[in-house]
């Protein structure tokens, strides 16, 4: 029996390239990759599990500690330690494959960028190995400090402009632009004859221009993608401690408030961002202190990242399980949660009838394989998982519990969680908490799962025409925008609902860590209320946009796509 | 010598949800058995090189499908390009067993006018104390519908290989004897990247393959 074939080197690991198995057949049918190429690849090796979706492992090594300013140089260190210590949680394997930790460069993965200009930002080797003139480095960092948050978006724009205006003159900036984009270029070019464990060794920062049009979104915003690399000290590859500050590639903001651990964040940033920070977290607590919090405010205020400290009110509010009327909502909860446990007590016991004994069958059996995660696999929230999938599976006839439905409560549990416990989630024993705080933690999560599911309801219906449909956008939208990779898509024979149906099927949760989900989620909750209101017109367009960040991974994820490119 | 494949068989894996089927092809495209599998939801795609005899090499592109009811819309989809198929049930899990029948029935409807040549997989055979469908009754099932029957272990790496060898070896006889052939417009079968160099030479070297980009 001949051994799977997948040449030397990084075989193994292409074959267990991610979800989008496909591209194993492609690498097999592509020339010898070359080295860049292979350093794609990498990007998503190292872990065990080869699923850099969810594989928190992998996008601690690839990618800069989420919540944190690409380009901040020093004092980064208890950060990301304690992200160290955070991959517990996220990451869904712990196993290592050998010779799966390569050495990763040429890492050009570009992150979007909603920001009609271009925004500039810098990635500050923590071992700079080649000097860099001081003053550009400062101005460059004064310029980022400025703007690394420029994924937000809205109405904060001007804000952040004036801001950079004041530190920067604009010859300045364009300056270390071009300068940037040429050293990126050229090292383009010579990467691919590095030499195997040699990391790129200049610290100046790539960027890569890429605008995505956003097509038809709301508000015509586009989509900028940025993409980063940087110098690393190979300890850094090789020491699970020190995550790689790598590439950023998905659209969240660099400073919005991602992670869990925001807090830390605004201890060590720089002031600018706790400013910012501040001003944001403030805007939320104007807004939510009522009397009527308006709700498109919030929803735009959303938009770019909740910080964490308002993150759990928010989306009761967005997803329409609060009242906006602050008077209201402490009786509005009492009662929903009541409701929730009258259904427990109403309906869990036909869990072993013969009507629904499948469906429980189902969840109880998919809940511990869902993922390792501690928290999850505890048995009480075990118990909470399966008490609020099947309630809403048999309230819901029409769907009933679809595989995929198990990932949407984690975002809410979790976010819900965070508000009562003082540790990292990933090491909170729930047996600790409250019961009663646990219980409406769980009504809670339930009615938002529910909330969520209503809008999407015919992705979950037979033949699953909701997400039909939306890959369906996809498809024309990437035809539209990215004629390259569909083109290439296209003639490997590659079917958009071969790898974008679990997109849709579980809303994202497989294809990216759960904080990064989450924060996604934050700009989701917008589309909830889109749905109670303008029911179909907005969501394709606005989920698609989100999707499309994940085309453009995709395109990396197909390899051989950055040599296209070239040519 | 750089690997090329005499053809291309695409096999799809099918069966109850949680008999294994994502876990099975992990261990044969992968080499290890996974812990943790999420359900698979909608199809999954793996891809793996068996030799079957020396110099020929067969490329396997194996379709993992969900196998919950409710993807059955998603995955039917897929028997119509397939050649071949592994029929999973779990031998602790009867229920399973009796499913294969409905199977059988639904791939017939869908892969029309094409065939699949199926194997019957009695996988998890490593959890013996926990049987509940004996290899007699299996086999007998098996036969009746024409099909082979193997057990295997994900988990233990029991009969992994074999099972997908077997299976190819069987659609390449019949390709070799012209029962099976190559169509237009059909996935299941595909000659190797350069016909006419194959079957003289097989050390084609890979970037003769560039072209398909």
């Amino acid at each position: 029996m001949s051994p799977p074939m997948h040449g030397g080197g990084a075989g193994g690991e292409q074959r267990r390239d991610f979800r989008s198995r496909e591209s194993n057949f492609l690498l097999e049918a592509e020339a010898p990759l070359d080295a860049e190429l292979r350093g794609n690849r990498r990007l998503r090796g190292g872990g065990g599990q080869w699923r850099p979706a969810r594989d928190g492992q992998h996008w601690h090594r690839t990618w800069p500690p989420l919540g944190r300013g690409i380009g901040q140089p020093e004092g980064c260190g208890e950060t990301m330690a304690s992200d160290g210590a955070r991959r517990q949680f996220w990451k869904r394997s712990s196993h290592r494959l050998p010779g799966s930790i390569q050495h990763v460069y040429g890492a050009q993965h570009p992150p979007f960028d909603p920001l009609v200009h271009g925004t500039l930002i810098k990635t500050v080797p923590k071992t700079p190995t080649t000097p860099v003139k001081p003053k550009r480095v400062s101005t460059f960092q004064e310029f980022e400090s400025n703007t690394s948050d420029a994924w937000d978006v809205g109405e904060d724009d001007d804000e952040l402009l004036a801001m950079a205006a004041e530190s920067l003159n604009t010859e300045v900036v364009m300056e270390t632009a071009n300068q940037v984009i040429q050293n990126h270029s050229r090292r383009c070019q010579e990467q691919p004859r590095l030499p195997e464990g040699h990391v790129c060794g200049d610290s100046e920062q790539a960027e890569h221009f890429c605008d995505l049009p956003l097509g038809t979104g709301s508000d015509g915003r586009l989509v900028k993608s940025v993409s980063e690399s940087h110098t690393s000290h190979p300890a850094d590859i090789l020491s699970d401690a020190a995550p790689l500050q790598r590439s950023q590639s998905l659209p969240y903001a660099s400073t919005a408030p991602l992670a869990y651990g925001s807090d830390e964040k605004n201890a060590l940033g720089p002031p600018a961002l706790t400013e910012r920070e501040a001003y944001r977290l403030e805007k939320f607590r104007q807004l939510l202190a009522g009397p009527n919090t308006d709700l498109e405010e919030l929803r735009k205020l959303s938009w770019s990242g909740i910080p964490k400290q308002v993150r759990p009110i928010t989306w009761k509010l967005l997803s329409g399980y609060l009242p906006a009327n602050v008077d209201r909502r402490e009786g509005t909860l009492r009662r929903k949660q009541k409701e929730y446990f009258a259904f427990i007590e109403q309906y869990y016991d036909s869990r072993n009838d013969e009507a629904h004994q499948d469906t429980y069958r189902q969840i109880h059996i998919d809940i511990p394989r869902m993922s390792p995660e501690t928290l999850i696999l505890q048995p009480k929230v075990t118990e909470i998982f399966e008490r609020i999938l099947f309630i809403w599976a048999i309230r819901h006839p029409a769907s009933g519990y679809v595989q995929g439905i198990n990932d949407l409560v984690t975002p809410f549990f979790v976010v819900f969680i965070c508000e009562h416990i003082e540790e990292e989630v990933e090491n909170v024993d729930v047996s600790c908490v409250p019961e009663e705080v646990l219980r409406n933690i769980e009504a809670d999560s339930y009615w938002c799962l529910s909330k969520l599911l209503d809008g999407i309801q015919d992705n979950y219906t037979f033949a699953q025409p909701g997400i039909q449909m939306k890959v369906r956008m996809l498809e024309e939208l990437v035809g539209r925008i990215d004629e390259q990779v569909h083109r290439h898509l296209d003639q490997h024979e590659v079917k958009y609902l071969q790898f974008a149906f679990r997109w849709m099927n579980n809303l994202l949760m497989r294809e990216m860590p759960l904080r990064c989900t989450v924060r996604l989620w934050d700009t989701y909750q917008e589309l909830l209320i889109f749905l109670q209101n303008l029911p179909t017109a907005h969501w394709g367009n606005e989920e698609v946009s989100v999707l499309l960040a994940e085309a453009y991974r995709l395109k990396f994820a197909f390899a051989d796509a950055p040599n296209h490119y070239k040519k | 010598m750089e690997a090329i494949w005499l053809y291309q068989f695409r096999l799809i894996v099918i069966g109850d949800s949680t008999v294994g089927k994502s876990c099975l092809i992990r261990r044969f495209t992968e080499g290890r058995f996974p812990q943790v599998s999420d359900p698979t939801v909608g199809v999954d795609f793996f891809s793996r090189l068996v030799e079957i005899e020396p110099g020929k090499r067969i490329k396997l592109q194996i379709w993992d499908t969900a196998g919950q009811e409710r993807f059955r819309s998603i995955t039917r989809a897929y028997y119509r390009n397939s050649v071949g198929g592994l029929l999973l049930f779990d031998i602790t899990n009867r229920r399973s067993f009796q499913n294969v029948h409905e199977w059988l029935e639904e791939t017939k409807v869908h892969v029309q006018p094409y065939q699949i040549v199926f194997v019957l997989v009695g996988h998890k055979c490593d959890l013996d104390t926990q049987r509940q469908v004996t290899r007699h009754e299996a086999e007998k099932v098996a036969a009746g519908y024409g099909m082979k029957y193997i057990e295997t272990s994900a988990r233990d790496a029991i009969n992994v290989e074999k099972a997908f060898t077997d299976l190819t070896r069987e659609i390449y006889e019949l390709v070799k004897r012209g029962e099976i052939t190559i169509q237009e417009g059909w996935e299941g079968v595909k000659s190797g990247f350069v016909p006419n160099v194959v079957h003289s030479s097989e050390e084609v070297v890979k970037s003769d393959r560039r072209c398909l980009c």
